[in-house]
């Protein structure tokens, strides 16, 4: 049986570049039938996602970030074993890897693989605002790249 | 000539734990005394631009996205905004299957924050390691068994959420006038067994405050320092009885001193609440006009006032409910009335969660519930409406004036964050200063003046989902001149790196 594929559409439609992960999600959900791989959108934020992160072989987050370190668009591959180190303390607080770590403590079964396409934002708080162009513009990447790493589990 | 005086900034940002980014600025004199101290919030932006031309019927389905973390409190603040718009009385059944699913969420959110929020700072302690302060401390706190419960409670009020309002990340059924759809016995049946469930988790959830916070003479101590104090005004919704109420009622404001200031209907809101910008924040922070804004100060010539459970338990005369009235007795015994102690927030909101758990279950074993008719058609011509309830962080107002059509020409937004930020402010600054002295600045200090902010559980914009872009915690120092003369980050693992 092949495995069980997730992906997790972060984000928020009516927030501006925060759009992006649902957009991503879209896409996503039209290349592929559901019966292979599982596309879901959520603007849920903190232990809310642990009705998400569960249940899985793999797990593909898309989620806008803001680190002010990259342009935006940027987009940045995060391995869960990248951050593993931190359950709890991470920036967000109740964030996805707080979900991750909890249902992992509590026997819940969560993938091991679980990779996040993170896509710098420029502004993800401005009521209907518009996407930054170089965010819109990083879609049909961000969603290639997801393909791929869908396709090709390492 | 005298040296001029150069002014050091400690800058925390993000701060942990919270939902969201937040950053705070201590700024240090030569002596390392602290001068001030600002929190930074990035706020949601635009909304009575996002909200104009939209017809007013839509914004439950749009405002419930606004925040990841309470899209139904949101939800029914413009359900009830759509209900006085359209003059319209919800029909009776439609109102309490509404109370019925927002007392459900109210559960929900009180004891995922109790556990996983709060519960860093209480339930594994203050003092405790930074690498232990997080959800898996908690866990090795109290236990996988409770873990569990906690989660599977959680699980079992989300689907009675999505049973009577559609998804519970984004109910769709508050309708000016009532609901969309009805409880079936079947239905009322599944709340009924919940609620009972509820009451005994929210029973077992205060022993468990009891046994590690109460007991412990440190956290009580904690709790009645001087530097989470502020003598403010409070502000929340109660109903006729002045009782506690999170759905409905009047605003009552009672003063430092804890007689009733004043008591008003939520659509009068704006004689009674002014909003002022600072320079320094992008924030609108809310007061009282009368007294007046007096700046960041307390007393009872100041106009500032607070809201969330420690302001709601201020404002109401008793709990609606026996066990939470119980509960709530031993609090004004343990703690007196007004209670200023910020971080006594944490206690209130466990008494309001078994009130929460408790108004469920009356509500579930009403007969009316299942009452097939849910809702009252209006036909009143639209001009303007306000709705309000108190959300789990506090009282949230949704307004919208429209055209004849119900196209929105003005929305006005205010959330619990606003109405607290005056004293989240001063609280930052308060325990800033009552615990940061000489050149000295550790993590176990730093995390105490978050603490005073955390313990508002403030939403911090909405964009709340974001993945860590940073470093948890980093502090700069730096002259007045902007440069940077140190830093000192606290890296995911909680350690410290000094440059």
């Amino acid at each position: 049986m092949a495995a069980r594929v997730r992906v997790l559409g972060l984000g928020n439609e009516i927030l501006a570049d925060d759009a992006l992960g649902i957009l991503a999600a879209r896409e996503l959900a039209r290349l592929f039938p559901p019966a292979e791989v599982e596309v879901i959108e959520s603007s849920q934020s903190g232990l809310h996602l642990l009705d998400y992160v569960t249940g899985v072989d793999r797990l593909v987050v898309i989620d806008t970030v803001q680190t002010s370190r990259a342009a935006p668009g940027e987009i940045l591959v995060v391995r869960e074993e990248d951050v593993r180190s931190a359950p709890g303390t991470a920036a967000h607080g109740t964030g996805l890897f707080d979900a991750l770590a909890l249902a992992r403590q509590l026997g819940f079964p969560v993938p091991d693989d679980v990779v996040i396409l993170a896509v710098e934002a420029a502004d993800c708080l401005t009521l209907g605002g518009p996407m930054h162009p170089a965010v819109a513009a990083a879609l049909p990447q961000v969603v290639a790249k997801a393909r791929a790493l869908i396709r090709n589990p390492r | 000539m005298p040296e001029p005086t150069t002014t050091r900034t400690i800058t925390i940002d993000p701060i942990t734990r919270l939902e969201g980014h937040g950053k705070i600025d201590i700024f240090l004199d030569d002596a390392g005394v602290v001068e001030r101290a600002y929190f930074q919030v990035p706020e949601l932006r635009g909304f009575e631009k996002f909200a104009q031309g939209r017809p007013a019927e839509d914004m439950p389905q749009i405002t419930s996205r606004i925040c990841g973390v309470c899209p139904t409190a949101h939800h029914m603040a413009a359900t009830k905004a759509l209900d006085d718009l359209y003059k319209v009385t919800p029909a009776p059944a439609g109102r309490k299957i509404r109370e019925l699913v927002y007392s459900t969420f109210m559960v929900e959110d009180h004891s995922l924050h109790f556990y996983f929020l709060g519960g860093p700072d209480f339930v594994v302690g203050p003092t405790a390691p930074a690498a232990e302060r997080n959800v898996l401390g908690v866990i090795a706190k109290v236990g996988v068994d409770v873990g569990k419960k906690v989660i599977a409670m959680r699980r079992r009020l989300r689907e009675l959420t999505s049973l009577a309002a559609g998804k519970a990340g984004h109910p769709v059924f508050g309708l000016p006038g009532g609901v969309a759809k009805r409880l079936t016995a079947a239905d009322q049946e599944r709340f009924k067994t919940v609620a009972a469930e509820a009451v005994e988790f929210a029973q077992f959830t205060l022993q468990v405050f009891d046994d590690i916070v109460l007991k412990n003479s440190d956290y009580v101590n904690l709790i009645l320092a001087d530097f989470f104090t502020h003598r403010t005004y409070y502000m929340g919704l109660v109903d006729a009885q002045n009782q506690v109420n999170f759905y409905d009622g009047m605003l009552r404001v009672v003063a430092p001193e804890g007689q009733e200031a004043v008591k008003f209907a939520p659509n009068k809101y704006l004689d009674y609440i002014a909003e002022r910008v600072e320079p320094w924040s992008y924030m609108k922070f809310c007061y009282l006009k009368t007294p007046g804004w007096q700046g960041f100060t307390d007393g009872a010539e100041s106009g500032v006032y607070s809201v969330a459970p420690l302001a709601r338990l201020n404002v109401a005369d008793r709990m609606a409910t026996p066990l939470a009235q119980q509960a709530y007795q031993k609090y004004v015994a343990t703690l007196g009335k007004p209670v200023h102690h910020t971080l006594a927030n944490h206690w209130a909101r466990v008494i309001e969660l078994l009130y929460a758990a408790e108004r469920m279950q009356e509500l579930a074993n009403d007969p009316e519930i299942i009452d097939p008719n849910v809702r009252t058609l209006p036909t009143a011509k639209p001009t303007e409406g306000v709705g309000v309830v108190e959300a789990p962080r506090g009282t949230l107002i949704h307004h919208y004036q429209t055209d004849e059509r119900g196209i929105i020409t003005k929305a006005n937004l205010i959330v619990a964050t606003q109405n607290n930020a005056a004293r989240i402010a001063m609280s930052v600054e308060k325990a800033a200063k009552g615990l940061i002295s000489g050149k000295q600045v550790n993590e176990g200090l730093l995390n105490m003046v978050e603490m005073a902010f955390r313990a508002y559980d403030p939403c911090l914009g909405c964009a709340t989902h974001s993945l860590p872009g940073s470093m948890p915690l980093s502090v700069r120092v730096r002259g007045r001149n902007g440069v940077t003369l140190s830093t000192l980050d606290r890296d995911a693992d909680g350690k410290i790196r000094r440059a």
